[in-house]
């Protein structure tokens, strides 16, 4: 090394540490932020899932019996299972449906795209809770849907699984999320240049193959993006089981809720069920993600 | 003076009612602040009014609209939080609430618990700076879940029941017990409220528990069995009192259990009709809320005005209104429309001790005492019946 490499080394060492020590500033609002609103109160919630209650008073105490309980319950681990199965379902159904509507727009429509993509958004800008009830309003017993078939001769007396059901937490969490799929799965797609596609094409590519080998592969990091936003949300959602799920469709989420409202409420046990979903949810994402690439790769 | 707020209780039941107004309370109410505080207003005697005035408890039981123009003509600042249930006031009152909650609410059975406990949470009150709790109905002046000793500890301001609610197009009646709701004829027919501890009494009680707040793990599995043989028969479980309604209006339900009289309002206004009744022998449960003041609260000037106010004649028959309950205080009754006088059967609290109020307690014990199992166990047990 001579004096003058050794001088220009010197230069961006300099260069690079000052670029790091303003990087640093700059984000440290966001980090101050994200620990200061995300990281206590996360690392609070971990705290209390090992205290206990006592009578109205919860106990701040080292112990796993909150842990313990979860695993040996029966009840906890079949509504777990439950909650997990209907947002597996649910991010199925709505990252395809978000994949097709991605490409349409990407693709054959390119000069709609932003019209259809507006029309998608629109939904975000009313209510959750208003949305929920327009669902609700659609699949009731006497709600549009079944109106309409009845209208049409298709079918005698309403349909009652519409509403009420597994099928209807699915139906109103897809409506709910498909946005959320959408934006994430079009930006990917968005970077896909054409050429690469008719290249592909050229190449003998069939239609089925160019999705699984070239589109699918490109707009990975969206899909798996949209994956996981649906199925955490779907996963970790209590609403919609309550108002449309019937008798029958109670998630995880609302025995948590429960653990943290009422008498009986369990707090600690609560954050503990909070933590074990937490976790699962987690698992999946990072296996499903893998498995999609694994099966994507060419 | 009593027809004009008859008038305006009219004007605001025959109002449109949507969502948003049902759950934030009745536009127009706020008028009788006025016509309350100009003849009530700064009662608290021996208090000066003004500054802030802290309230945790059941939302609505705060009385915004009610108590817009007294807070605002005394200078006080409402600060009010909410809780879910009760016993969320003692947690509240333990994590560093005491010495800052001034007004907390609280059901007739955790305010007995807490009397019976001896648990440090609210003061006795000075009724003499209350006078209006004068006019209350004889049976809430001497109820055993609010007075002990000769010290009283709260002042109700609304009560009711919750029966069976139903549409008579469908049903001509409910039968005697409510095991009989297993009847594959109420298939597809029957909406629940989410509620673990109304439900389960009221199965317990069905199948024979003498003292269905007390259970023991038989009576507890019970309870849930005969709960489950009406299971099939259920179309959901209602969200809250106000969704149960919204069920039972889109005609998805035509009969719910653990109902709300108020409910029959609800759907007149929307165009159907609904009825309230209870079956013969198991019958149904009752509640009331009251008032009380935390220790060491520390605007207790403030706290006995705003209590005192309320517990006007014109402000309990207004928030009774606006809350579908039934007033507490004799005079209020007078100034109630008719429709709203007659969704409770006001005899129950104008007897001493408040008849079946002062008997009966549905809520549990939060902790297990030797075979009687806890609330958490009822929870439980209620998440495994939702579960099945």
């Amino acid at each position: 090394m001579t004096a003058g490499t050794a001088h220009i080394g010197m230069r961006e060492y300099g260069h690079d540490a000052r670029e790091a020590a303003r990087a640093a500033v700059m984000l440290s609002p966001a980090v101050l932020f994200y620990v200061i609103f995300f990281g206590v109160p996360m690392l609070s919630l971990l705290v209390l899932s090992f205290w206990h209650v006592e009578g109205f008073d919860i106990v701040a105490d080292f112990t796993g019996a909150n842990y313990q309980k979860i695993a040996s319950s029966g009840l906890y681990r079949d509504i777990l299972l439950r909650t997990i199965g209907l947002g597996l379902l649910t991010a199925a159904i709505t990252v395809p449906i978000a994949f097709t509507l991605s490409y349409l727009m990407r693709f054959v429509f390119p000069h709609k795209a932003q019209f259809i993509l507006q029309l998608v958004l629109v939904s975000l800008f009313s209510g959750y809770l208003v949305r929920i009830y327009a669902w609700r309003t659609i699949l009731g017993k006497q709600g549009l849907l079944n109106s309409a078939l009845q209208w049409l001769g298709a079918i005698d007396r309403p349909l009652e699984y519409l509403i009420y059901s597994n099928f209807a937490v699915i139906v109103t969490l897809t409506g709910l999320l498909l946005p959320l799929a959408v934006l994430p799965i079009y930006s990917s797609m968005a970077n896909i240049s054409r050429d690469h596609i008719e290249i592909a094409a050229d190449l003998g590519s069939r239609r089925l193959h160019l999705v699984r080998t070239v589109l699918i592969p490109m707009a990975l990091p969206g899909i798996r993006t949209g994956f996981a936003f649906t199925f955490l949300l779907a996963a970790g959602d209590f609403v919609t089981p309550s108002l449309v799920g019937g008798s029958q469709s109670i998630m995880i989420g609302n025995v948590i809720a429960d653990q943290f409202r009422g008498t009986g409420a369990n707090w600690p046990l609560g954050a503990a069920l909070a933590f074990v979903v937490m976790a699962a949810v987690m698992l999946i994402v990072i296996v499903i993600t893998h498995l999609i690439r694994r099966v994507t790769r060419w | 003076m009593k027809d004009i707020v008859r008038t305006i209780l009219q004007a605001k039941l025959n109002a449109p009612l949507d969502r948003r107004r049902f759950i934030q309370g009745g536009a127009g109410l706020a008028t009788l602040t006025i016509l309350g505080a100009s003849e009530n207003s700064a009662r608290a005697e021996g208090g000066k009014l003004g500054g802030p005035l802290n309230f945790f408890g059941y939302d609505g039981e705060q009385g915004p609209k009610v108590t817009k123009e007294f807070l605002e003509k005394n200078g006080i600042q409402m600060n009010a939080a909410f809780a879910g249930a009760a016993d969320e006031t003692l947690t509240r009152f333990r994590t560093g609430g005491r010495g800052s909650m001034d007004i907390m609410t609280m059901n007739k059975d955790f305010q007995r618990s807490v009397i019976d406990a001896n648990v440090e949470l609210f003061q006795p009150l000075d009724l003499s700076r209350i006078p209006n709790a004068a006019g209350l109905f004889s049976g809430f002046k001497d109820a055993n879940w609010l007075v002990r000793d000769g010290k009283t500890y709260g002042v109700p301001m609304i009560w009711g029941d919750e029966p069976c609610i139903w549409n008579p197009k469908k049903w001509d009646g409910v039968p005697d017990r409510y095991t009989d709701f297993a009847d594959p004829k109420y298939k597809g027919e029957l909406v629940l409220l989410d509620d673990p501890f109304g439900n389960i009494w009221l199965f317990a009680k069905s199948v024979g528990v003498k003292d269905p707040s007390r259970l023991t793990k038989q009576d507890l599995d019970k309870a849930v069995e005969a709960m489950l043989t009406i299971k099939p028969n259920v179309v959901t479980i209602g969200a809250s009192l106000g969704d149960m309604a919204d069920v039972l209006v889109r005609g998805d339900a035509s009969m719910g259990l653990g109902g709300w009289a108020y409910q029959t309002i609800i759907a007149k206004e929307k165009g159907v009709d609904l009825v309230v009744g209870s079956p013969k022998i198991d019958d149904r449960f009752f509640w009331s809320d009251a008032y009380t003041i935390a220790i060491d609260a520390p605007n207790l000037d403030n706290a006995y005005g705003f209590i005192d106010f309320i517990t006007s004649p014109e402000a309990n028959a207004a928030l009774a209104t606006e809350l579908g309950s039934g007033c507490t205080v004799e005079k209020a009754y007078d100034l109630l429309d008719p429709s709203i006088q007659s969704l409770y059967d006001y005899s129950t609290v104008r007897q001493p001790g408040a008849g079946i109020l002062g008997t009966q307690t549905v809520v549990p014990k939060q902790e297990a005492e030797g075979d009687i199992v806890g609330a958490q166990a009822w929870v439980e047990a209620w998440q495994a019946f939702k579960v099945a």
